[in-house]
């Protein structure tokens, strides 16, 4: 194999997988949070995939910009699931916990709808957007470096170290932490439950917000788009650790430079196969992940 | 994860009170025997009336319902949720398709060793996904599902067998064929797929008062007091799951002879499975009926959808799934078949009252 052509796999795993990592940010966050397995994650990435490509298509909103649009956008889409749909849930159960099964079947019954609706609304066609500037590959010595997939990783590396540091030192950031460790002993200390889930929740859907708007110029955008993120992202979530945010980059380095380096030496579709192999083998030999603590 | 204390007291509340309701909901009362016994007549009539459309789409409806009671006998009676069970269809139609047009093998012969392969590799499956739960079940049943659809959609043959990737199996043309399970009339078919929902109806009406079946019971109660019974749930859980698979792999051969078609996206694909799931649980999970009944209320949207609205509306009946779906877990969460139960209940006992 040559070294070249190995390392160029590499440098584009390691961008791709930074990406995957800041994709399942959100999902991780909301597991760690609300014990709920947020099947929708995927179709809220492709809701913010479509905002860039119509708020391009319709408004000539270059799809960096937009970020300014789907960011709130896609936060407003989550509080309103987490409020409407979730919180109905998390009322009826009065132990500490949701019970996870029914929180997967109603996020499953978002799923259809939203990505149905997208369907509709949308067609089949896939389309694309792309970003007014036209930047050109930087090079890494001999190895060229798609300035697209670099933006994106930066975005995933800052995203994950600012919800870090957020969730850490802010009050609403203490809040969400405390309630994850405890659901009624942070109400009893007068912490508005509710708020701080759908918060949480907004919150995980803004991320994908960003990245939709990121992804938009170098992935083609359909209405099933979702799901394959969405299974991609439970992989990641699952490999670094569930509800650890460092944990989140670092399943998606893994799974990224995994699927690239696989690839070289078996077609890209067995590369996926492997990668779902490897996520049945994490939950059965590790289920804490690399980064958890059981 | 721990036990739903609901679910505790649930199983607990059931003890006492659970002959006495069991005979009445069970159809073993008189008026029960003799509501089913015109159902099953007023079915079995059916294809001297109905035109070749209507008894296409009651076909398609009964496939769903036969599919969601063999997803329901594992999943619905040990608590867990398997969106995977697609894979078993797929392997039971493929197999179909393949000895016949490879060995010449009649699909009379093909689609219960179709279901033998897939509960074949049910075990391979379930013995080390059954030690997971909630969540981590489910989404290891997805990931097993799709590791398959996309092998057979990326593969042209493998040890010489044809699988023909994304393109898809068709099964040869052989006309009015008893012995190749092929008729110019949807007849037949609608026979075989009546004939086979009632054999899946009655193997769970026959779990529900078998060892087995109670054992699967006090697993879904609480899994660990189960075990400390000596009740092993991976051997019963395994048991449960490869009977499903049968009846399941069973109805991805009928698919493929009916439709005379099989491909990976739809008979292994992850929406089939999520159909088997959502009938069963807004029907009612855990009963002899609830399928049937989910199947019934929400497979002619998506017929009537496909044959009357068009392309436009493509995905119009997955969006109401979805919109029952989620009103049925928070406000039924025993399935539509609960407050069936309860009025059915209340109108036999003011019938025994006069």
């Amino acid at each position: 194999m040559d070294p070249l052509i190995l390392s160029f796999a590499l440098v584009n795993g390691l961008l791709i997988g930074g990406v995957y990592g800041g994709v399942a940010l959100g999902l991780s966050l909301i597991f760690g949070v609300m014990r709920v397995v947020n099947f929708a994650h995927g179709s809220l990435l492709m809701l913010a995939l479509y905002a860039a490509f119509w708020l391009q298509a319709l408004a000539g909103i270059d799809p960096y910009a937009s970020v300014v649009v789907t960011v709130p956008l896609l936060f407003a889409v989550g509080f309103l699931i987490q409020s409407v749909v979730i919180a109905p849930l998390i009322r009826r159960e009065s132990a500490l916990v949701v019970e996870p099964l029914s929180a997967l079947l109603l996020t499953a019954g978002v799923y259809l709808v939203i990505d149905n609706l997208a369907l509709m609304a949308f067609g089949p066609d896939v389309r694309s957007a792309s970003s007014g500037l036209a930047l050109a590959p930087l090079m890494l010595g001999p190895i060229p470096v798609n300035m697209q997939r670099l933006i994106a990783f930066l975005a995933a590396i800052l995203a994950a170290v600012s919800l870090s540091l957020w969730l850490r030192s802010t009050r609403m950031g203490r809040a969400i932490r405390a309630t994850a460790q405890n659901r009624d002993a942070a109400a009893l200390s007068g912490i508005d439950v509710p708020l701080v889930y759908a918060v949480t929740f907004g919150i995980g859907a803004a991320l994908l917000g960003l990245f939709g708007s990121l992804l938009a110029t170098f992935i083609p955008i359909t209405p099933q788009v979702g799901l394959s993120f969405g299974i991609r992202s439970f992989i990641v979530v699952v490999l670094g650790g569930i509800g650890s945010i460092p944990g989140s980059i670092v399943g998606g380095l893994v799974i990224g430079v995994f699927e690239a380096l696989a690839s070289q030496f078996v077609p890209a579709t067995s590369a996926a196969i492997l990668s779902l192999g490897l996520f049945v083998l994490i939950l059965l030999v590790r289920p804490s992940g690399l980064m958890g603590r059981a | 994860m721990t036990a739903h204390p609901n679910r505790l007291h649930e199983s607990a509340a059931r003890l006492p009170a659970g002959r006495p309701r069991r005979a009445a909901a069970g159809g073993v009362s008189p008026a029960g025997l003799l509501a089913l016994a015109l159902i099953g007549l007023a079915a079995l009539a059916l294809p001297l009336v109905a035109d070749s459309y209507l008894l296409h789409s009651c076909i398609v409806v009964l496939f769903f319902a036969y599919m969601a009671t063999a997803w329901n006998f594992v999943c619905g009676y040990v608590g867990q949720l398997s969106i995977g069970h697609a894979m078993f269809a797929g392997v039971g139609g493929y197999a179909t398709v393949l000895l016949f047009t490879g060995l010449g093998l009649s699909p009379w012969l093909g689609l219960p060793v179709g279901g033998l392969l897939a509960a074949a590799l049910s075990v391979v499956v379930g013995y080390p996904t059954f030690r997971l739960r909630g969540p981590y079940f489910a989404l290891t049943t997805i990931a097993f599902a799709e590791m398959i659809r996309i092998w057979v959609e990326n593969t042209e043959s493998v040890l010489g067998i044809p699988v023909n990737g994304a393109a898809g199996l068709t099964v040869p043309l052989a006309g009015e064929s008893l012995a190749a399970l092929q008729f110019n009339g949807k007849a037949p078919y609608y026979y075989l797929i009546v004939a086979l929902l009632a054999g899946a109806l009655a193997a769970t009406w026959a779990l529900e008062r078998s060892k087995l079946g109670f054992y699967l019971k006090a697993i879904r109660g609480d899994r660990d007091a189960a075990e400390s019974l000596g009740i092993s749930p991976a051997r019963y859980q395994l048991v449960a799951l490869a009977i499903s698979a049968f009846m399941t792999g069973i109805g991805g051969g009928f698919y493929a002879q009916f439709f005379r078609y099989v491909n990976a996206e739809r008979l292994i694909g992850v929406d089939l499975s999520i159909d088997m799931a959502l009938m069963s649980i807004i029907g009612g999970q855990g009963t002899v009926f609830g399928p049937l009944l989910g199947a019934v209320l929400l497979a002619p949207l998506a017929e009537i959808t496909r044959g009357t609205l068009g392309g436009s509306f493509l995905g119009l009946h997955l969006v109401v799934y979805g919109i029952i779906l989620m009103l049925a877990v928070l406000y039924l969460p025993k399935g539509l078949i609960a407050p069936l139960r309860a009025v059915l209940a209340r109108l036999a006992r003011r019938g025994g009252a006069r």
